[in-house]
């Protein structure tokens, strides 16, 4: 199967294309070089062509995702779509179905995402939904930072093991890398308590979040695992968070990468560059930690940005969701996992009048603006926490247009003005960064910019055109049409194939679940194994022998290799 | 002025959607373009024309469109959904979600109405001379706010949860009200003439009245003496103060 | 012979992960450390042999194929105006997946046993959320348990060995010396009487009961009258002093809250109290469901149409009115006008008037064996037993999603086969 996309405006960062006329070859689902006169032919006609979008951070399946669709109905109902002879019906908006999920993704030309969150102990309801999932490649990061065996082994120092628990863990969930959420306070919350900065010390297991964090970075590198750290920090969503985020940031300082790319990726940042000492004196503190970002090579981040309207929180920070709870006096879902982490969830509504969440929305765009190099600062809502993925065409017209944010800033409580620099920042991205903070820059930061994120040859033919020509548009001014191109892709090409024409689904092929499967010495794992089972002995309350997501939950599987030993790859 | 009369062709034994009734759908179309709207019975697409008689009288914009609705409309739900004026009469029963998110006009039931009508009701007018079912005037599964405006009234009894979730306009119940009226009641106002129980419970705002007897109390709200409502003698109670409410609760 | 360790106990909410089977020829001759009713369930017979059907529901079934019992099936499924798709709780979650699809296929409504048993606390979820945990939290950390119109000793024999009552976890290494139990019902039940404290709440008061404890907690017990519900004031206030005292405390409810007057609301209200009890220490909440699967139903009923249950796809898009789409909803209104009956016995657990119009309808029942709702039946499609004969997935009461191994080879097609057989038929039929 043979396709030739000609005339294209293309825009691909890692190959240093920006705008030029270029034909992109596909041959049997990869880029190549040249194809034969065989080939069908999409004209493009001097529209806008990119890789296909790559999401870095997004809550899209598992235990959260679907306690959030339970305690919403109400949103559920919001988003319907019927089922067509191509399609099942689509569903919510903060929290849709597993279709609307994939489709909603494909419409935007977005081809690969990553579910930010599973306890392994959970994983396995992780991958029931990313199996159903259509369309996108994906996979899930694996939550490490509270669970007794990794704390155990921060203890005693002994990185062998806590590699060999990482590696293990890993397979275990067919995680594709090492999420930490507020490190420590997971266990706390199983009392109802939290850590409150990186030196606290967690009861009954004797380490610090700041050990944590460190010796998580170290056994990562260790083990050559293809993306870094995930860390979402200590103290997230309250006033004056920045300290520790910035003092989190400066651990990375500590640890030397293995591969291209950062050691540390600090997510979601509009909930933690807050400033003030509470919510009567919050301010944005992003141009602090943009300010980091400008010195430092090591660290990557997201912009968790805001969206105004409904919206469904959801981490594994349980603390920090039952005090969202308490300020919104709604709904709260909670689900701590034994020896592994908590959980909560808890809708929101982001309304533009209100200070806090004026300055909120300012702090994403601000960090994106203020940081010069957009590779630091991957796009994203931080789905469905900041707002629904569906908005990302507006966040994109945002960092484009000054324009479009000095109308949206009138609409805003004059907080906006006081306490975030946005008012005055001039800078507009151009096609060329979007499609870093969009595509090569989230490759890159998931250590897969070999296969995703590029449009040169030997990478996945995941591709999305839109109905913009950039040599004919002034985004700064017509913002509503670039956020508009950018909601409906004219093509969305996964895997080679044409899986949205003109914004509608005309196939959905099932994607693959990308995992990590690492590699350490046998005695380590050895070692390692007489502690867990023990765990499972004494404490867990499933057996051993079922704790594993077994091979019929991942049918469409890409292996990524990993590991302290080298491995031959077939 | 345009009147519309509407009549059953058959009986209806599995029930009608018919968001599509409304004198806003309604307006100045004529006998086919109202026949050709669709409807659905159960899983098959249909139209009015097929289930319904339809008869057509002037012609006006909604808010001087008058529908007549005759006969058993037991099974046919969400009659007047989101109507934003004119005149709705159905001489008899009606089904489910009667007057769901109306903003305007007025909707007189002469017979039943089943559960949830005025569902989510922002403005207008429901009256229901028989009973009314269950989540009179109340939200959706999950909904934060139910009735947010308008009146309703009910000449019979309701059954349990009146007015859940209001957040603004005012339910007046003739005869008894099943229990738990008035729950998380957040700004509305709730009148039931005869009996129930258990009113008030969690209630942010609002307040609500009950002349008849309250069968059990929930013990969750502050006495704070006797106060003459219209003339009328009453114990007023505040809370919840579990929430630290500040509705008020008159009990006779 | 062979022996299938860590094996699943297909019965109820609980299921236990550490049953050894042993078998001989393609027959189980035990099942270790089950408990009675895990244990009937696996050794169990009654199996209907082979596909039936019969016109009359009052004459007798004649043995038929496969083929002409799922075309039948279809046949019905593709005529209904408004079909029901009812039962699933003993199925797994694979088979879901198949039953949401047909539904959609056939614009109909699906829904399982929870709306009989622990449907009313979704509704509340609805409304508050859900601050739970997995069951190891409870093992490893609870020092207070209270059961709520629940009763684990009858109905989930092993729940209080495993995680609850007596389980031995690392900040609870003395068991149950360690742990205060608290009973709260309207009866004095086998679980009352290994409690610590019991609570007599009088019928049908548990809202009041949990409201007044909830007054209490917030510092305004000066509104509580002398007694609610049945409980004097001063064992209110007593018992609301060691909910506070807990490190961590855990509530366990089953259908004596559920069912009884105000239903959901009692969860609603409940979920509150545990709200707001984590202000001062750590508390979770969680059903005690029946069925080993009932929780799976309502994962992937979420995430594939994003509603739990009681899902009506009449329209092609996913509708969802518990009170209005719920099974009983419809048959009371005599509004459905066929059923198929899968994985669930609406004969032995509906109320007689919504039994009485399954009786005049178009029945079709998908189950391994002969019970009340094959009493009403025109089509019988045996299927092998999941969780025994079929391996697949499900999921415990607290969420935890579980693989359940095959213990024995099956001797009927399975759940899923004949799902997909009907699907295609019903395909064929509508000329999709």
């Amino acid at each position: 199967m043979e396709l030739l996309i000609k005339n294209g405006a293309v825009y691909d960062p890692k190959n240093g294309i920006k705008g030029d006329k270029t034909d992109i070859s596909i041959k049997d689902g990869k880029i190549v070089d040249k194809v034969s006169s065989k080939a069908s032919v999409i004209d493009a006609g001097g529209r806008l062509v990119m890789p296909g979008g790559v999401d870095a951070h997004s809550h899209i399946a598992g235990a959260k995702v679907n306690v959030g669709r339970i305690m919403r109905p109400e949103d559920t109902r919001s988003g319907l779509k019927p089922r067509t002879k191509i399609t099942r019906p689509y569903t919510g908006y903060t929290v849709p179905n597993v279709y609307a999920m994939g489709y909603r993704y494909a419409q935007m030309g977005y081809t690969t995402v990553f579910e930010a969150a599973q306890a392994i102990m959970k994983a396995r309801h992780t991958h029931e939904e990313l199996e159903e999932i259509p369309i996108i490649d994906k996979g899930a990061l694996t939550l490490f930072g509270s669970n007794w065996p990794t704390m155990d082994f921060v203890r005693e120092k002994n990185m062998d093991k806590l590699a060999a628990y990482v590696a293990w863990g890993l397979l275990a969930s067919r995680g594709f890398g090492v999420k930490v959420v507020n490190p420590g306070g997971g266990e706390m919350w199983g009392f109802g308590k939290n850590v409150t900065g990186l030196d606290d010390v967690v009861p009954n297991f004797d380490v610090t979040p700041r050990d944590i964090i460190v010796s998580l970075m170290k056994v990562n590198e260790m083990l050559g695992l293809p993306h870094s750290v995930h860390l979402h920090c200590n103290n997230t969503g309250k006033p004056g968070d920045y300290k520790t985020t910035l003092a989190s940031m400066e651990l990375a300082k500590q640890v030397r990468p293995s591969k291209d790319r950062q050691v540390l990726h600090v997510t979601h940042l509009t909930f933690n560059a807050m400033g003030g000492t509470n919510w009567g004196d919050f301010e944005s503190k992003a141009d602090e930690i943009a300010n980091f970002l400008n010195n430092s090579e090591n660290v990557t981040t997201d912009m968790g940005q805001l969206i105004f309207g409904s919206a469904t929180t959801m981490t594994a920070d349980g603390p920090l969701q039952y005090a969202n709870a308490k300020l919104t006096h709604g709904k709260w879902g909670n689900g701590d996992v034994e020896l592994e982490d908590a959980s909560g969830v808890v809708p929101m509504y982001y309304a533009r009048q209100v200070s806090v969440f004026s300055i909120m929305w300012a702090i994403g765009l601000e960090l994106a603006l203020l940081t010069k190099d957009p590779y630091k600062v991957l796009l994203t809502t931080d789905h469905p926490n900041g707002g629904p993925f569906v908005n990302y065409p507006e966040v994109i017209a945002l960092l484009m247009s000054n324009k479009k944010r000095q109308e949206e800033i009138k609409t805003l409580h004059e907080a906006v003005h006081k306490r975030t620099k946005i008012p005055g920042i001039e800078r507009e991205l151009d096609f060329n960064d979007i499609a870093i903070m969009t595509r090569a820059g989230s490759a890159k930061v998931l250590g897969l910019l070999d296969t995703k994120g590029h449009l040169g040859a030997g990478a996945d033919a995941d591709i999305a055109i839109y109905d913009i020509q950039p040599d004919q548009i002034d985004p700064s001014v017509e913002h509503a049409k670039v956020k508009s191109a950018f909601s409906s892709a004219a093509y969305t090409i996964k895997g080679g194939e044409i899986v949205v024409k003109d914004g509608q689904i005309v196939a959905t092929p099932m994607g693959r679940t990308f995992w990590v499967d690492a590699s350490v010495p046998d005695q380590h794992t050895d070692i390692m194994m007489k502690d867990i089972r023990l765990k499972f002995k004494n404490y867990y309350s499933i057996n051993l022998a079922n704790y594993m997501v077994q091979d019929a939950y991942v049918t469409h599987p890409n292996v990524v290799k990993a590991g302290v030993i080298s491995v031959e790859v077939s | 002025m345009q009147t519309v009369t509407l009549k059953p062709k058959k009986e209806i034994k599995i029930s009608v959607e018919a968001e599509n009734i409304s004198p806003d759908k309604f307006a100045g179309k004529t006998e086919k373009d109202i026949q050709s709207i669709e409807i659905w019975m159960g899983n098959r697409r249909t139209t009015i024309g097929e289930l319904f008689s339809v008869k057509v009288e002037g012609s006006a914009p909604a808010a001087d469109t008058k529908l007549v609705l005759e006969g058993d409309f037991s099974r046919v739900k969400r009659i007047g959904e989101g109507m934003s004026g004119g005149l709705m009469i159905i001489k008899g029963n009606v089904d489910m979600h009667v007057g769901a998110k109306m903003s305007g006009g007025k909707i007189t039931v002469t017979g039943n109405a089943d559960s949830w009508a005025g569902r989510e009701m922002k403005g207008g007018e429901l009256i229901i001379e028989g009973n009314a079912g269950y989540y009179l005037g109340a939200g959706y599964r999950g909904e934060t706010c139910g009735m947010r405006g308008g009146k309703i009234m009910v000449m019979g009894n309701a059954l349990d949860f009146v007015g859940e979730h209001m957040c603004g306009g005012e339910i007046l119940v003739k005869g008894n009200a099943g229990i738990l009226p008035g729950l998380s009641n957040n700004g509305g106002k709730i009148v039931i003439e005869g009996n129930t129980s258990r009113p008030g419970s969690e209630m942010a705002k609002g307040t609500i009245i009950v002349n008849g007897t309250v069968d059990e109390m929930m013990p969750v709200f502050k006495l704070e003496g006797t106060e003459a409502v219209e003339g009328v003698a009453y114990r007023k109670y505040t809370g919840d103060v579990i929430i630290s409410g500040k509705g008020v609760l008159y009990v006779k | 012979m062979a022996v299938i360790t860590d094996a699943l106990c297909p019965f109820c909410g609980c299921t236990c992960d550490d049953l050894t089977i042993v078998t001989e020829g393609n027959k189980i001759i035990e099942a270790k450390h089950a408990c009675k009713l895990g244990a009937a369930k696996i050794m169990g017979h009654h199996r209907i042999k082979a596909p039936m059907m019969r016109t009359d529901k009052n004459g007798n079934f004649k043995e038929v194929s496969y083929e002409e019992a799922i075309n039948e099936t279809a046949k019905i499924l593709v005529n209904s105006k408004r079909p029901l798709l009812y039962g699933w709780a003993s199925a797994l979650c694979e088979v879901h997946k198949k039953g949401i699809l047909l539904a959609e296929e056939v614009g109909g409504i699906i829904d399982n046993t929870a709306s009989v048993c622990h449907g009313p606390s979704t509704l509340a979820v609805h409304e508050k959320g859900l601050p739970t945990s997995t069951l190891g939290q409870v093992k490893n950390r609870a020092d207070v348990v209270v059961f709520w119109g629940s009763n684990p000793v009858q109905a989930h024999p092993r729940h209080m060995g495993r995680y609850s009552v007596f389980a031995k976890g690392f900040f609870s290494d003395k068991g149950r010396r360690g742990r205060k139990i608290i009973v709260a019902d309207v009866r004095k039940t086998e679980t009352a009487n290994i409690a610590d404290e019991y609570i007599q709440v009088q019928q049908g008061s548990d809202y009041l009961v949990i409201s007044a404890l909830r007054a209490i907690l917030s510092g305004h017990a000066d509104v509580v009258p002398d007694a609610v519900g049945g409980v004097p004031k001063e064992q209110l206030v007593k018992l609301v002093d060691t909910l506070k005292a807990a490190k961590f405390g855990a509530v366990f409810f089953g259908m004596g809250l559920t069912q009884s007057q105000g239903r959901y609301k009692n969860i609603d209200n409940a979920i509150s109290l545990i709200f707001e009890l984590n202000s001062f220490t750590k508390y979770v909440i969680m059903p005690m469901r029946g069925h080993y699967n009932v929780t799976g139903f309502g994962q992937v009923c979420s995430w594939e149409t994003g509603f739990a249950t009681a899902v009506d796809f009449a329209r092609g898009v996913p509708y969802y009115n518990p009170g209005e789409t719920a099974a009983n909803d419809l048959l009371l209104r005599k509004e459905a006008d066929a059923a198929m009956i899968i994985a669930g016995d609406a004969g032995a657990h509906f109320p007689a008037n919504s039994v009485r119009h399954l009786a005049k309808i178009p029945v079709v029942q998908i189950d391994p064996y002969w019970n009340p709702t094959t009493e009403v039946a025109n089509v019988v499609i045996p299927t092998a037993i999941c969780g025994i004969e079929v391996e697949g997935t499900a999921y415990r009461m607290d969420g935890v999603s579980l693989r359940y191994r095959k213990m024995i080879e099956p001797t009927h097609p399975t759940d899923m086969e004949v799902l997909d057989r009907i699907t295609e038929r019903v395909r064929e039929i509508k000329g999709d």
